[in-house]
C-alpha cells in the first residue's frame, strides 16, 4: 500500500512538472505579444516618442538628445526598433527613468513587493471570506443566511472599489480612529510586522471584498451543483455524515470553479490594486504607475504593463498546480 | 433565415417574475430618464457655482443632495454625470461586443487554426492587466471620450468573443447550417445571416454585464483624474470630493451610490436575462 501511494506521489510531480514546463512555454508567445502590443502603443503616440520624453524631462541638449536617439534606435526602419526593443526587454532593460533616476527596471523592482503584498492579502481574504459565504449559502440554501449572503454579495459586487475604501476611510478612520488613513507603516515608527498589518488591514478590505463576492456566488452554485452528484449520494449511502460529506467530498470539488476564476482573474486582481493604491498612499506599482502616468513617463508606464503581464502568468502557473493538486484526475493541456 | 425555436413571450414573462431583475430594470429606466432629461431639470450648467460651499444634505430644501466644496448643486451634477457615465457605459459595451462577436464567430466558425490564434489573442488581452491597459491607452493617446471608450472595449471583449465562439461551434454543424451549405451559400452569409441571429441571445445577456464593468472602469479612470475633463461623470465627482472627507464625506458618498446602484441593476437585468434564457440554471 505504501510502495503504491509513493509511485502515486513521484508520478503526480512529473506530471506537475511537465505541466510546468508545457506552461512556461506557452509563455513566450503571451509575452512577445505584450512587448508587441506596447511595441504599436509607442508607435501611435502622438508626435515622436523622444520628443515626448525630451519635453517632459527638459532635455534640451543635443548632444543628449543625439544620444537618445541613438539608444532607442530612432534612424532604423520599424521591423529592426520592434526586433531591437524586443531583444532590450528580454534583458530586462527597459530603459532609464529620469524622474527617478534609476533605470524602470529598478524603480518597478522597489515597488513590487508592496503591491504583491496587498494582492496576496486580498486575494487570501476573498477566498475565506467568499468560500466561507458560499458554503454557509449553499448548506443553508433558501433561509435567510442565504438570502444574507446573496445580498451582501451583490452589494460589494456593484461597489466600485476606490469608493469602498474611501467609505472604509470615513468609518474606520475618521469616524472611529481605529485605522490609519493611508500608508504603510507609521512615520518614525519601528515598521515593524503588526504596524503594516495594521494599515494592510482596510486596503485589503477594499480590494478584497470585490472578489469575495464572487467567490461566494459561484461557490454557492458549485456547491449546489456537486451535492446532486453520484458520488456524494453513495457517500451518504454509505453512513457517512452531512458535514463530513460536505467538508471531505463536495467542498473539495465545488473549489475547483472558483480556483479557474481565481486564475482567470490575476489581471483583474493587480490592475485593481492600482486603485486602491492610490486611494490608500499605498507605496507599491499602482502609486509608481500614478506618478509615471501624471508625469506622461512612459518608460515606467510601459514597463509596468510588461511586468505585470509577467506576473500575470507566473500566477496563473501556479493556480494551475493548485487546480492539478486539487483535482488530480483532470490532465491539464 | 432559419431560426430556431425561441418562445418570446414565455421569455418575458420568466423574466418579469424575476423580481430583482424587474426592480433592476425600473431603476435603470429612471436613471436612464434622468439622462436624457437632464438639461429639462437643470438647463444651467451643472459645473456652475450657486451656493454655499459644503452644505449637508437636508441642510438647504433648495439643494437636496447638498453643495460641494465650490458650491455646486450635487443633485444636478449626479443628474448631468448620469449622462456621461452611460454614454460611456453603452458605448464601450458596443464596442466590446463588436469585437467579440467579430472574433468568436470567425473563431468558432472556422475552427482549426483561425480559432488556435483567436483563442491565443483572447488569452492575451487577459493576461495584460486590465485597467493599467486603460490607463496606458488614455495617457498615450489622450483622454478623450473616444479614447476611453476604445480603450474600455479593447480590455472587455475577450468573454463576449468566448461566449460567441462556443455559441457557433454548438450551431455551426446542425442541419440548417448545413442545408444552408448544400444550397450554395457563402461563409459570410451563413455566419452574419443564418447562425449569428441564433447565437446572440446569450451575447445580448453578457453584454448588459459587460455595460456594468465598462462604468466601473470608466469611474475608476475619472477618479483617477484621466477622465474627459469636459465630462463630468459620476467617477470624477468621486475623485473631487476626496480631500474633504474628513469635513464632509458625503461629498465623495452619494456618487459612489449612483454608481453603486446603477452597477446593481445592470447586473440583476443580466441575472434576469439569464435565467429566463436558461430556466433550468435557476435557483443556482
Amino acid at each position: 500500500m505504501a510502495s503504491i501511494t509513493s509511485t502515486g506521489t513521484s508520478s503526480r510531480q512529473l506530471a506537475a512538472l511537465k505541466l510546468l514546463r508545457r506552461r512556461l512555454i506557452q509563455a513566450v508567445p503571451l509575452m512577445l505579444g505584450v512587448v508587441v502590443i506596447n511595441f504599436c502603443l509607442i508607435q501611435l503616440a502622438p508626435g515622436s516618442f523622444l520628443e515626448l520624453m525630451t519635453a517632459e524631462n527638459q532635455v534640451s541638449d543635443p548632444a543628449t538628445v543625439a544620444l537618445l536617439r541613438k539608444t532607442y534606435g530612432l534612424e532604423d526602419p520599424v521591423w529592426l526598433q520592434l526586433l531591437k526593443y524586443i531583444w532590450a526587454l528580454a534583458h530586462f532593460d527597459f530603459g532609464f527613468s529620469y524622474r527617478q533616476n534609476m533605470p524602470v527596471i529598478d524603480a518597478i523592482w522597489i515597488n513590487l513587493p508592496a503591491t504583491l503584498l496587498l494582492m496576496v492579502s486580498s486575494i487570501t481574504l476573498a477566498l475565506a471570506v467568499g468560500v466561507a459565504a458560499g458554503v454557509v449559502a449553499s448548506v443553508k440554501v433558501r433561509t435567510f443566511w442565504d438570502s444574507l449572503v446573496s445580498v451582501a454579495a451583490m452589494f460589494f459586487f456593484a461597489a466600485p472599489s476606490f469608493w469602498l475604501g474611501i467609505m472604509l476611510i470615513v468609518l474606520f478612520s475618521v469616524k472611529l480612529g481605529w485605522l490609519p488613513v493611508g500608508g504603510m507603516a507609521t512615520i518614525g515608527g519601528g515598521g515593524g510586522v503588526l504596524d503594516i498589518l495594521h494599515h494592510l488591514l482596510l486596503p485589503t478590505l477594499a480590494l478584497g471584498l470585490f472578489y469575495a463576492a464572487i467567490y461566494a456566488r459561484v461557490m454557492r452554485s458549485s456547491m449546489l451543483e456537486v451535492a446532486q452528484l453520484d458520488f456524494v449520494r453513495t457517500a451518504r449511502a454509505k453512513g457517512l455524515s452531512r458535514n463530513k460529506v460536505t467538508i471531505a467530498h463536495v467542498l473539495r470539488n465545488a473549489l475547483l470553479p472558483v480556483v479557474t476564476i481565481l486564475g482567470v482573474q490575476m489581471g483583474t486582481v493587480l490592475a485593481g490594486s492600482v486603485v486602491i493604491e492610490s486611494v490608500f498612499s499605498w507605496p507599491g506599482i499602482g502609486s509608481l504607475l500614478f506618478d509615471s502616468v501624471s508625469s506622461r513617463n512612459y518608460p515606467v508606464v510601459l514597463g509596468i504593463m510588461v511586468l505585470g503581464s509577467l506576473v500575470v502568468i507566473a500566477a496563473n502557473i501556479a493556480v494551475d498546480l493548485v487546480y492539478m493538486w486539487l483535482d488530480p484526475r483532470i490532465e491539464i493541456r | 433565415m432559419a431560426r430556431l425555436e425561441f418562445p418570446r413571450l414565455e421569455f418575458v414573462g420568466r423574466f418579469s417574475r424575476n423580481r430583482g431583475a424587474l426592480l433592476g430594470a425600473c431603476l435603470i429606466l429612471v436613471v436612464a430618464l434622468a439622462a436624457l432629461l437632464a438639461p429639462l431639470f437643470f438647463p444651467a450648467d451643472p459645473l456652475r457655482i450657486v451656493g454655499t460651499p459644503e452644505l449637508w444634505p437636508g441642510e438647504d430644501p433648495a439643494f437636496p443632495l447638498g453643495t460641494d466644496s465650490l458650491g455646486r448643486d450635487i443633485l444636478a451634477m449626479i443628474v448631468h454625470g448620469a449622462r456621461a457615465t452611460l454614454l460611456i457605459g453603452l458605448c464601450a459595451s458596443a464596442v466590446a461586443t463588436l469585437i467579440g462577436v467579430t472574433v468568436g464567430a470567425i473563431a468558432g466558425y472556422f475552427g482549426g487554426w483561425v480559432d488556435e490564434v483567436a483563442m491565443r489573442a483572447a488569452e492575451l488581452f487577459q493576461t495584460i492587466p486590465n485597467l493599467i491597459f486603460v490607463l496606458t491607452i488614455v495617457v498615450i493617446l489622450g483622454s478623450t471620450l473616444t479614447n476611453i471608450v476604445i480603450a474600455i472595449g479593447i480590455v472587455s471583449w475577450t468573454s463576449i468573443a468566448r461566449m460567441t465562439r462556443a455559441e457557433f461551434l454548438a450551431l455551426r454543424d446542425r442541419e440548417f447550417v448545413q442545408a444552408c451549405r448544400a444550397m450554395g451559400m457563402g461563409n459570410g452569409r451563413i455566419i452574419v445571416g443564418e447562425i449569428l441571429p441564433n447565437a446572440l441571445p446569450p451575447v445580448i445577456v453578457l453584454s448588459s454585464l459587460v455595460v456594468a464593468g465598462a462604468i466601473l472602469f470608466e469611474s475608476a479612470v475619472s477618479f483617477l483624474g484621466l477622465g474627459d475633463p469636459n465630462l463630468a461623470s459620476w467617477g470624477r465627482l468621486v475623485g473631487d470630493g476626496r480631500q474633504l472627507i474628513r469635513s464632509s464625506w458625503y461629498i465623495c458618498a452619494i456618487p459612489g451610490v449612483a454608481i453603486m446602484l446603477t452597477v446593481l441593476c445592470l447586473n440583476l437585468i443580466g441575472d434576469g436575462l439569464n435565467d429566463a434564457l436558461n430556466p433550468k440554471l435557476r435557483d443556482r
